[in-house]
């Protein structure tokens, strides 16, 4: 077999095992949807998809974290962008009237609707991700890390001072709430292929490989800024798309959730199931999140008859604090390291 | 002139706090690679002694002060020996999560067991009183502050030079596999320098509990963030690079309180960490750059 022809076989089958992990990892997220709506109650509605936020969250970190390996701590911040443009576009005239009427530019004389709005919020967030992009890039390691540990203070004071655009502190309510468990099902599935296909792209394995060697991928003649770049702005988008979801769904933001906790939260999530894979992101988020459930219902201090445990407040941080810790000495690579979902039932395990 | 003066006291007094920490952080890296963002905890672990001093009667200053921050060496090297001993050999993003995580679980354990609320401590505020210097008013604080700063550094600089461990310190921040291949053993060169990082925020410590009055939680995450900043500004794992950082973002903080008009108040922070990621822009690896070559550190 001519080389060019066995490379071009090679990227095929990676891309197809993309798809088929891609398609294996919707089939479980929808599962898990549906057995919520036919079983779950209502509150179990909100957790699941609160859950689902989270997950879109942990994949579009993924995304510029696991491919470029840089560890990023601005994701919430963008997750925040996209929610806020979109509220501003989405909300009532009438509603922005009483809630924001100091608003500049114009900003609380239009309605949008919502799809438009989503676009807009997606662009804006994409815009803003570009412009940051192109110093974040440059650095790499902990310079990289702190300029985004930068910017997510940035935005945050910016959330908070602006209180004639974001409402700071308090709630900027009036969204309508179009979203259900369903649409974010669906939005979900589009960005597992989108996460994954682009892992399993040209420009994720060149970008992977720089990952591992920056000196040795720029002597093969990879573009790693560029490629950054791409990763970065990818990740942003996807982030939008989550605060998107979670504006549409909630009908009231804050900017306190787009913040450290949320950040810690996400990304405890990304580092357990692994940060190297779209899977380790999708099985991480189920596992915190179901185990979070599970240590809340505990920290509320439930009555089992014979003890009746007191409150515990901050059970909940612990254990998060606990499993980055324990996953980082004893499985530094998180729970699937390099594997992802297909190479599970393949026969190679490598 | 008079306000000129002013302020630059103000910024020296910040900024020798920011140097306390960011040393602290500084001292851990260049030796093994750990961004130790826990190191903040060591000023809360130094705040809640202080609590249980007070609370058992012993409210003596010199005995609380001397606990608060035998305690947060005492943790500091504990904290090494617990969690970041299985990481020491790995990549700097490994560490950096792993202290997330230790800061997260010591934060929740005083949220658990001692209160979310903040809880007051005023037996320190007897070393904060005015002093009026021909127009110039500083706080007596501020002198203690940045007098001890300048005591601390001079006397590690004194430590890392003229003491056996401290030369195998310096070594170790440039090529621990040959300290180790010298004899010197790498377990002792690493608690030491978590004894010293932890002695350093507990000096801190000290100063931060007589500004505030109280503790909570998540006191000391703030501070490091600061510090974390100053550290990677000047030069992440330098020394001289720690302290100019911490000087240089403490003039920073103080020159946007001064410019920036009152209703921007709340955008200080945005204001200094866009100078600080500018400035990273500018010298990637930071002001003062470590060596670069380092050792493999395996």
């Amino acid at each position: 077999m001519s080389r060019p022809l066995l490379n071009a076989l090679h990227l095929n089958s990676g891309q197809r095992s993309g798809l088929v992990g891609a398609a294996l990892l919707s089939a479980i997220l929808v599962l898990i949807g549906l057995m919520v709506m036919w079983f779950g109650e209502r509150y179990h509605l909100r957790i699941v998809y609160s859950a689902y936020v989270n997950l879109l969250v942990v994949l579009g970190l993924q995304v510029f974290m696991g491919n470029a390996k840089i560890t990023n701590l601005s994701h919430s911040a963008f997750m925040g962008i996209g929610a806020y443009a979109a509220a501003i576009c989405v909300t009532p005239v009438q509603i922005k009237a009483m809630s924001l009427p100091n608003a500049p530019w114009g900003l609380n004389a239009f309605q949008l609707d919502p799809v438009t709005s989503a676009a807009i919020a997606i662009v804006v967030t994409g815009l803003i991700a570009l412009v940051v992009g192109l110093l974040i890039v440059r650095l790499s390691g902990i310079g990289a890390t702190i300029v985004t540990l930068a910017l997510l203070v940035i935005v945050h004071s910016i959330f908070l001072h602006r209180t004639d655009i974001f409402k700071g502190k308090q709630a900027f309510f009036g969204i309508p709430k179009i979203f259900d468990l369903t649409s974010i099902l669906i939005v979900t599935v589009i960005v597992i292929f989108v996460a994954r296909l682009f892992r399993e792209s040209r420009w994720g394995i060149r970008l992977r490989a720089s990952s591992d060697d920056e000196v040795g991928a720029r002597a093969m003649g990879v573009d790693v800024f560029r490629l950054r770049l791409v990763a970065w702005v990818l990740g942003a988008v996807i982030l939008a798309v989550a605060g998107i979801c979670y504006a549409y769904f909630l009908g009231t933001i804050s900017a306190r959730p787009f913040y450290f906790t949320h950040v810690f939260l996400t990304l405890a999530m990304l580092i357990l199931g692994g940060m190297r894979t779209v899977t380790g992101a999708v099985l991480g988020t189920i596992l915190i999140s179901f185990g979070l459930e599970g240590v809340r219902w505990i920290e509320t201090g439930p009555d089992f008859g014979l003890v009746d445990l007191p409150e515990l407040l901050g059970l909940s941080g612990i254990a998060l604090g606990v499993v980055i810790v324990a996953t980082m000495a004893l499985r530094p690579g998180g729970i699937m390291g390099n594997r992802e979902i297909e190479m599970l039932f393949s026969r190679r395990q490598d | 002139m008079d306000y000129v003066i002013q302020q630059s006291l103000n910024a020296l007094s910040f900024g020798a706090e920011y140097a306390l920490l960011a040393l602290g952080l500084a001292i851990v890296f260049s030796i093994m690679g750990l961004v130790n963002f826990a190191h903040g905890d060591m000023i809360a672990v130094g705040g809640y002694t202080m609590v249980a001093f007070v609370a058992m009667t012993l409210g003596n200053p010199l005995i609380v002060i001397f606990a608060a921050v035998l305690m947060a060496v005492l943790a500091s090297v504990t904290l090494e020996r617990v969690a970041f001993r299985p990481v020491r050999y790995a990549d700097p993003t490994t560490g950096l999560l792993t202290a997330f995580g230790v800061s997260m679980v010591i934060q929740n354990l005083f949220l658990l067991f001692v209160s979310p609320r903040p809880i007051a401590v005023t037996t320190l505020y007897f070393l904060d009183w005015p002093i009026d210097l021909g127009g110039i008013s500083i706080s007596s604080l501020q002198i203690f502050e940045t007098m001890t700063t300048v005591i601390a550094i001079t006397l590690l600089v004194l430590f890392l030079k003229r003491s056996t461990l401290g030369l195998a310190m310096r070594a170790a921040s440039v090529d621990f596999e040959m300290v180790r291949l010298m004899g010197i053993k790498a377990n002792r060169v690493v608690a030491m320098a978590f004894a010293v990082s932890g002695l350093l925020a507990g000096i801190a410590c000290v100063f931060i509990m007589a500004r505030r009055g109280s503790v909570d939680p998540t006191m000391g995450f703030n501070p490091v963030l600061k510090a974390f900043v100053a550290c990677v500004v000047g030069g992440f794992g330098s020394l001289p690079g720690a302290v100019l950082g911490g000087f240089l973002l403490g003039a920073v903080e103080v020159g946007m309180l001064v410019i920036l008009p009152q209703s921007y108040g709340g955008m200080k922070d945005a204001f200094v960490f866009g100078i600080i990621a500018l400035i990273l822009v500018w010298r990637p690896d930071g002001i003062l750059t470590p060596p670069a070559e380092k050792g493999d550190k395996i």
